[in-house]
């Protein structure tokens, strides 16, 4: 019997993404999708008839704050929710809100494009567009049963 | 010995267990255990002059968002709606939580109740709190005989 180098896995998130990577779903968490980040905004990605729309929340995070980029196949969003300027001011009695980092990725499928995507950000949501190339809209492939 | 009914607590009735051990001000009320699909997050300030609480309601609308007061008690409550861009379901991802919401907290003797004001902002809701002016100016000087 041989030794194997045992890798322990660091979280519930982990297992999602091994189990993403095994199924290679579409929209499955990108490869560089941190763990250690304080927070994971919550995510819903609906595919529409000429596009994707990608919609996540994030309460509270200035526009400025957040990057939205496109390396290869992976749609990456990440930034840092700041607590409000003058809340160094008060004493807190209760404290649910989280604040610090965050970052989600998402892999493309091949049918995009990815030269217009486009976001839009409204009441602490962040809309993501990203529309279906235009040759594979059209795209319809007769198959003849012989 | 006798038997006793079981009343099964939830994570809210938990919670409300505790702030009522310590029946701190703000601490929340019991009709938030009501049916409500989520309970958004909250911080709860206070500064010389003022309260102040901010809740997380990424998504909602202003006018789904309602606020009252009644018995020293403010509720918060509305509904996030899921907006849909199709009629189908055709959804790969879906995290977000949709459904009605309601935070209940007691307001402290110190608010002024006259005066609470409230903004909606990049998804948070701030709600302002003044302190009545006779709480605030009240210092008692004790002399030490």
């Amino acid at each position: 019997m041989t030794i194997t180098h045992w890798i322990p896995r660091s979280s519930l998130i982990d297992y999602q993404r091994e189990i993403e990577n095994l199924l290679d779903s579409f929209f499955g968490s990108g490869p560089e999708e941190e763990t250690e980040c304080a927070i994971s905004p919550s995510v819903d990605i609906e595919e529409l008839e000429k596009s994707y729309s990608i919609n996540i929340e994030l309460p509270g995070v200035n526009k400025k704050d957040v990057s939205i980029n496109v390396n290869e196949d992976i749609l990456s969003i990440e930034g840092e929710k700041k607590p409000g300027k003058d809340t160094n001011k008060y004493k807190y009695h209760r404290r649910e809100r989280t604040y610090g980092k965050f970052h989600r990725s998402f892999r493309l499928p091949d049918i995009v494009d990815t030269n217009s995507i486009d976001a839009v950000f409204k009441n602490g949501v962040l809309n993501i567009t990203v529309p279906k190339r235009k040759e594979d809209l059209s795209k319809n492939i007769e198959i003849k049963i012989k | 010995m006798s038997l006793v009914k079981w009343t099964p607590r939830t994570t809210l009735n938990l919670r409300n267990e505790f702030d009522r051990l310590f029946d701190s001000f703000f601490n929340t009320e019991e009709e938030e255990t009501s049916l409500a699909a989520f309970s958004p997050s909250v911080d709860i300030m206070e500064k010389e002059k003022e309260f102040l609480i901010t809740a997380e309601l990424p998504g909602i609308k202003k006018d789904d968002i309602k606020m009252n007061i009644r018995d020293n008690v403010l509720t918060v409550s509305g509904e996030k709606k899921q907006e849909k861009k199709t009629e189908k379901d055709n959804f790969h991802r879906t995290e977000r939580v949709y459904g009605s919401f309601q935070r209940s907290f007691r307001l402290p003797d110190s608010a002024d109740q006259e005066n609470i004001s409230a903004e909606f902002k990049d998804g948070v809701l701030s709600v302002t709190i003044p302190k009545l002016k006779e709480s605030i100016s009240k210092s008692i000087d004790i002399k030490i005989k």
